[in-house]
């Protein structure tokens, strides 16, 4: 049984290393396919003046003249040595960027996640202790809303409302990071935390009450009520608890997303994240910025699936045996 | 999105045929169904009359002269900036998002599905390579994927559908593989096998039939995202061309307005949101009803 | 978003741009950070950016961002005053020999890069040979395409030995484009740390967030008003003002007008330049059914300008003729059809052949700046009238670059710089020998001989003369419809006093603005 579990880890991380060879291969495929080059997205229209040996000499310097395999395999045997490229546009190196970016979108992404689980599990433990009955019937509008209404929606609207009305504005300051100045760190992630923490709210509440009403009629459950356990007890200690699988996977999957897909809140709320890192990357066509920002977000995602694929296991005795 | 790319907590169970009628029965019985049916019905009705010509005025025409004009008898509900009525584009703009929606998942549902069906039923020489890929897709980003396949090709709203499509595709392969991979040891597979039934008759007669309630959920639900991720590619700018109006480049056109011309954004905004719901909702009636076990219980 | 400037042209000539949406701006010292300085001035002044700039180097900045950025960090031999006529900089005086073919210029004395040194004759001299030298790929090297030598005979003057007369050429050298630099630095190095003559040096940057200058004390022309300037990196427009609505952000430019109108209402002091930047679509006349005069010049006919305006950009903007440089503007009037005319559209398409109307493709850009996806909407719709099907090709920025300087386009929708000398403004579009004139579409043996004469003429009487013969060539054969030019617009806090801006939307008085 344990050769099996590690035959099945080793599988995974033999797939793992695959995926992200792909990811590789696809982003890099993508970016050539694409119009333009760094040449024309820096110089944008006046590149059409530049002369035949201007030309050239610009190709050299962004690297552009090498044969594509070798711009392929150059740029992932660096990756090896920990060397993610070097913007030119940025004038600094990714790593350099991307360690600045990341603890940001990190931050978000759990914050983000805290708001879901703060708003979607009580949702839904109020939601499945009466299935069908008034409870369950707002709880259900509000997770369909959440579900429903565009975040890019909500996130401009609540940016408008807030400077206009409320002269409120802490995104328009140069942004602070966590350990350098907490409070005001705090007051720049909140509105964008609660946005994304909003529409995550909806996927959670709905599978932990899919989840809670499954439990709530198996047999360990009658017995406990038999036992005379009390109420709240019930709820927390074995509810829950045996309700957790499912919300820990749903949970680390849609952190995994929130990593690469708070680009469009990131971008209202100026939040200087590794989604705008490769939004901005993109529309600059700055090559090494976006495939190795790319890769980074696929290892992050293929990592935390790793990781709750692990604590399934921990939690959930069944999968353990098996 | 953030919440676009997971796979439905379907809990149809796998191996009974649905009863169609009976299942219409549940559906319109539940108030999620039915409020769900009703909503989206209402949408379909919008789109059909956008396609049929039937608007009060015709969506891309400009009246400079009653420029960005609130509600009124003239105007239903208003004007924009090019004095185009709001009404007639709000429908045009279903009309076409319900296009970019629909064949989007057409696609991913198609091919989804087929590479999840192939996956659980044959071997790993099969079913490597499908996953290998799916797995590839996912743990890509996928609001930058479509964004990046939507830079890629030529504009238009059949290429803004391939790109939202592509991104799906994983979530099919997901869903069916599971079920096809239990299905395929059941009894009756078995023995269909046995006697020498045709892979393909198999496949075609007995799998696909009893996935289809997980595939009619999926399709409902991925429905709901294409539309909101088609808004999200045009607030980045990158939805469908002008000047047919999609609900997400009106929301994107309106948005300097929003203070000044409220109207302008909240016609595609309200649409967009009674287009979703009704689409989850009837999503969650159609899980419910095509559940064998809630039959049991109605 | 928002990237690049739009067109082109390099940053003096300007100017133009857009960047698209772009705000960008100039701040003001924000309360938030202000952190008063010694000296004559105090506070940071925040300006508001739409975008990161995309390079340090002054020789390649095309986009909005970088240039006037950098504008803030380097000098240039001459400079422009708010009419665009050419005054001193750098060089603080400057003679022509009398064939016109040498150009003596005396430089300033006592100024000081950043870095300490001193500016001198050589920094002249290795600045100019380098940005002649085709690896240097310096964007504006055709501005002194007619510099053949440089010699430095003492520390302070520099002699440029010119192959042909060229009167545009003083106002050419006061872009940032071709901003001098320290014969010690390397472009690398400057790429990664800045170091000129202006008001302002570098001091950081955060990739994605903001870009930090301060004062530079010794700056020849006197100490900057304020103790230092941040340009910070808001993706938004609409964000840009609630910034400054909420008093982050104390300046920025702002470039689409329904943006600025909210923030008019707001309580922002609202200026408005016009720009030399035009709006046109660019008519392709090398490719059928563009090669048909009559096509074209119905065309012209069929479209209202001041429709376009007032739909597309909400009444902000004024109609043009081809050229927008104040000293040598076109009337907007002296043009077939001046005024809308569908009848006389729909008589020139049928002598054209085209009784039945017709299908032109159009390339417009999406990003580029805000109101191209407007302006095509709207004269898809006009051209409606007359039976001229404008097919609607929606491009990304990149993409719509990649047509368009490949000439691949029956119609192009653009809005490109202008400049202060209409030879550096059209010369390259119009000649058959022009670096654009593939993107241009037309060329003739008139033009190019008028060019010419231009080009080489001094007095400026004669040269207004020649240009509005091209001008009225140009519209008389339709090479291009001129549509309308827009504002900029600068929008800042109340506490901000002293800027003046530039109808280059040059940025170059910030260091004579002052806070609270």
């Amino acid at each position: 049984m344990r050769r099996f579990a590690r035959h099945s880890l080793t599988r995974r991380l033999v797939e793992a290393v695959l995926t992200l060879f792909g990811v590789a291969v696809l982003v890099f495929a993508m970016l050539r396919a694409i119009p333009g080059d760094q040449i024309t997205a820096t110089l944008g229209t006046e590149s059409a003046a530049l002369s035949p040996d201007q030309l050239a000499s610009l190709r050299d310097y962004y690297g552009l003249d090498k044969p594509l395999p070798v711009q392929f395999f150059s740029w992932l045997g660096d990756i090896f040595t920990g060397n993610l490229g070097y913007s030119q546009r940025a004038g600094e190196s990714v790593l350099a960027m991307t360690e600045s970016a990341l603890p940001i979108t990190i931050e978000l992404a759990i914050l983000a996640t805290i708001v879901g689980l703060v708003i979607g599990v009580p949702l839904a433990m109020l939601s499945a202790s009466r299935p069908n009955g008034a409870r369950d019937g707002v709880s259900q509008v509000i997770g369909l809303l959440a579900l429903s209404i565009p975040n890019f929606l909500i996130a401009a609207t609540l940016l408008t409302l807030i400077s206009k009305y409320a002269h409120y504005n802490p995104n328009a300051g140069e942004f602070q990071h966590l350990f350098a100045n907490p409070g005001v760190n705090l007051q720049q992630m909140m509105f964008p935390a609660l946005v994304l923490g909003f529409g995550l709210a909806a996927p959670i509440m709905r599978t932990a009450r899919t989840s809670l009403l499954e439990v709530s009629t198996a047999d360990f459950m009658r017995t406990a009520r038999g036992k005379g356990v009390a109420p709240m007890r019930l709820r927390v200690r074995h509810l829950l608890h045996n309700a957790l699988n499912p919300i820990i996977t749903m949970t680390g999957i849609q952190f995994g997303y929130l990593l690469g897909g708070a680009i469009v809140v990131e971008q209202i709320f100026s939040v200087p994240g590794i989604g705008q890192q490769v939004l901005v990357g993109m529309q600059q066509k700055d090559y090494a910025v976006v495939q190795s920002t790319v890769l980074v977000i696929a290892t992050l995602f293929v990592l935390v699936n790793l990781l709750t694929d692990f604590l399934y296991r921990v939690v959930d005795p069944r999968v353990r045996a098996s | 999105m953030t919440t676009a790319v997971t796979p439905a907590e379907t809990t149809v169970a796998v191996g009974a045929p649905p009863a169609t009628t009976a299942a219409w029965r549940r559906l319109l019985r539940s108030p999620a169904g039915l409020i769900g049916t009703v909503l989206v019905a209402l949408i379909l009705i919008g789109a059909i009359c956008a396609i049929a010509g039937l608007t009060p005025y015709d969506p891309v025409a400009q009246h400079p002269r009653d420029a960005l004009q609130g509600p009124s008898g003239r105007y239903w509900l208003g004007t924009d900036q090019f004095g185009r009525d709001i009404f007639s584009r709000t429908l045009a703009g279903i009309g076409n998002s319900l296009r970019v929606s629909v064949v989007a998942v057409a696609l991913s549902g198609v091919v989804g599905t087929l590479a999840g069906v192939c996956a659980g039923y044959f071997g790993n020489k099969v079913r490597g390579p499908v996953l290998a890929v799916t797995n590839v897709l996912f743990a890509f980003p996928p609001l930058l994927l479509a964004l990046t396949l939507a830079t890629t090709l030529t504009r238009n709203w059949a290429t803004i559908a391939l790109a939202i499509g592509i991104v799906y595709v994983p979530i099919f392969v997901r869903v069916t593989r599971g079920p096809v991979l239990s299905l395929r040891e059941t009894d009756f597979i078995r023995a269909a096998r046995v006697v020498g039934l045709p892979t393909r008759r198999i496949l075609a007669r007995h799998i696909l039939p009893n996935i289809s309630a997980i595939v009619t959920v999926q399709v409902t639900l991925s429905l709901s995202w294409a539309v909101l991720t088609e808004a999200s590619l045009s607030f980045l700018g990158l939805g469908s061309p002008p000047p047919a109006p999609s609900l997400g480049s009106m929301v994107f056109d309106a948005k300097v307005f929003a203070s000044t011309a409220w109207w302008t954004l909240a016609a595609p905004g309200v649409a967009i949101v009674i287009f979703v719901v009704g689409l989850n909702l009837l999503g969650d009636g159609l899980r419910d009803a095509l559940d064998p076990r809630n039959g049991r219980n109605s | 978003m928002k990237l690049r400037t739009a067109l082109s042209s390099p940053v003096s000539r300007c100017l133009a741009v857009v960047a698209a949406a772009g705000l960008l701006a100039s701040a003001c010292s924000s309360g938030s950070n202000s952190n008063s300085s010694s000296g004559a001035g105090g506070g940071t002044l925040v300006v508001g950016y739409t975008a990161d700039p995309n390079t340090l180097d002054p020789w390649r900045a095309t986009q909005f961002q970088a240039a006037h950025m950098l504008e803030q960090v380097y000098g240039t031999l001459t400079q422009l005053d708010t009419n665009m006529n050419v005054q001193p900089g750098l060089a603080a005086s400057w003679q022509y020999s009398d064939d016109n073919k040498t150009l003596t210029l005396h430089l300033r004395q006592g100024v000081k890069f950043q870095d300490g040194q001193a500016f001198s004759s050589a920094d002249v001299k290795s600045s100019l040979d380098r940005l002649r030298d085709p690896a240097t790929a310096a964007v504006a090297a055709s501005y002194i395409a007619s510099v053949q030598s440089v010699d430095a005979p003492d520390a302070n003057t520099a002699v440029l030995h010119l192959s042909t007369p060229d009167a545009g050429l003083l106002a050419g050298l006061a872009t940032v484009n071709l901003a001098m630099l320290s014969k010690d630095n390397t472009e690398q190095q400057v790429s990664q740390k800045p170091n000129g003559t202006g008001p302002f040096s570098y001091t950081t940057r955060a990739p994605n967030q903001s870009v930090s200058l301060k004062a530079n004390p010794d700056y020849w022309g006197g100490k900057p008003k304020v103790a230092a300037l941040q340009f910070r990196i808001i993706p938004d427009e609409s964000s840009v003002v609630s910034a400054m609505q909420s008093g982050n952000v104390n300046f920025a430019v702002l470039n689409d007008p329904t943006v600025a109108k909210t923030a008019q209402g707001s309580g922002l002091t609202l200026n408005k330049t016009p720009d030399l930047a035009y709006h046109a679509l660019q008519l392709n006349s090398r490719k059928a059914p563009l090669n048909n005069l009559n096509v074209r010049l119905a065309m012209q006919c069929a479209i209202s300008r001041q429709q376009v305006i007032d739909t597309a950009a909400l009444g902000e903007g004024t109609p043009i003729g081809p050229i927008t440089s104040p000293a040598f503007k076109s009337d907007p009037n002296s043009q077939p059809c001046a005024t809308q005319d569908v009848a006389k559209a729909k008589t020139l398409l049928s002598q054209a052949g085209f009784p039945n109307g017709l299908t032109i493709n159009t390339i417009v850009s999406t990003g580029l700046y805000a109101t191209s996806v407007n302006e095509a909407q709207n004269l898809q719709s006009q051209l409606k009238a007359v039976g001229i099907t404008l097919k609607l090709q929606t491009l990304d920025s990149a993409a719509y670059v990649d047509a368009w300087k490949a000439g691949n386009f029956t119609a192009a929708l653009a809005l490109n710089g202008g400049s202060p000398d209409p030879d550096g403004m059209y010369g390259r579009y119009f000649t058959s020998t022009g670096n654009l004139n593939k993107v241009a579409g037309y060329s003739s043996p008139q033009l190019d001989q008028l060019f010419a004469q231009g080009k080489s003429t001094t007095d400026p009487a004669q040269r207004k003369q020649i240009y509005t013969q091209i001008s009225n060539n140009l519209v008389d054969n339709a090479a291009w419809i001129w549509l309308f030019s827009s504002y900029d617009y600068t929008a800042m806090t109340k506490s901000v006093s002293g800027f003046t801006p530039m109808p280059n939307g040059s940025l170059i008085n910030l260091w004579k603005t002052s806070l609270g």
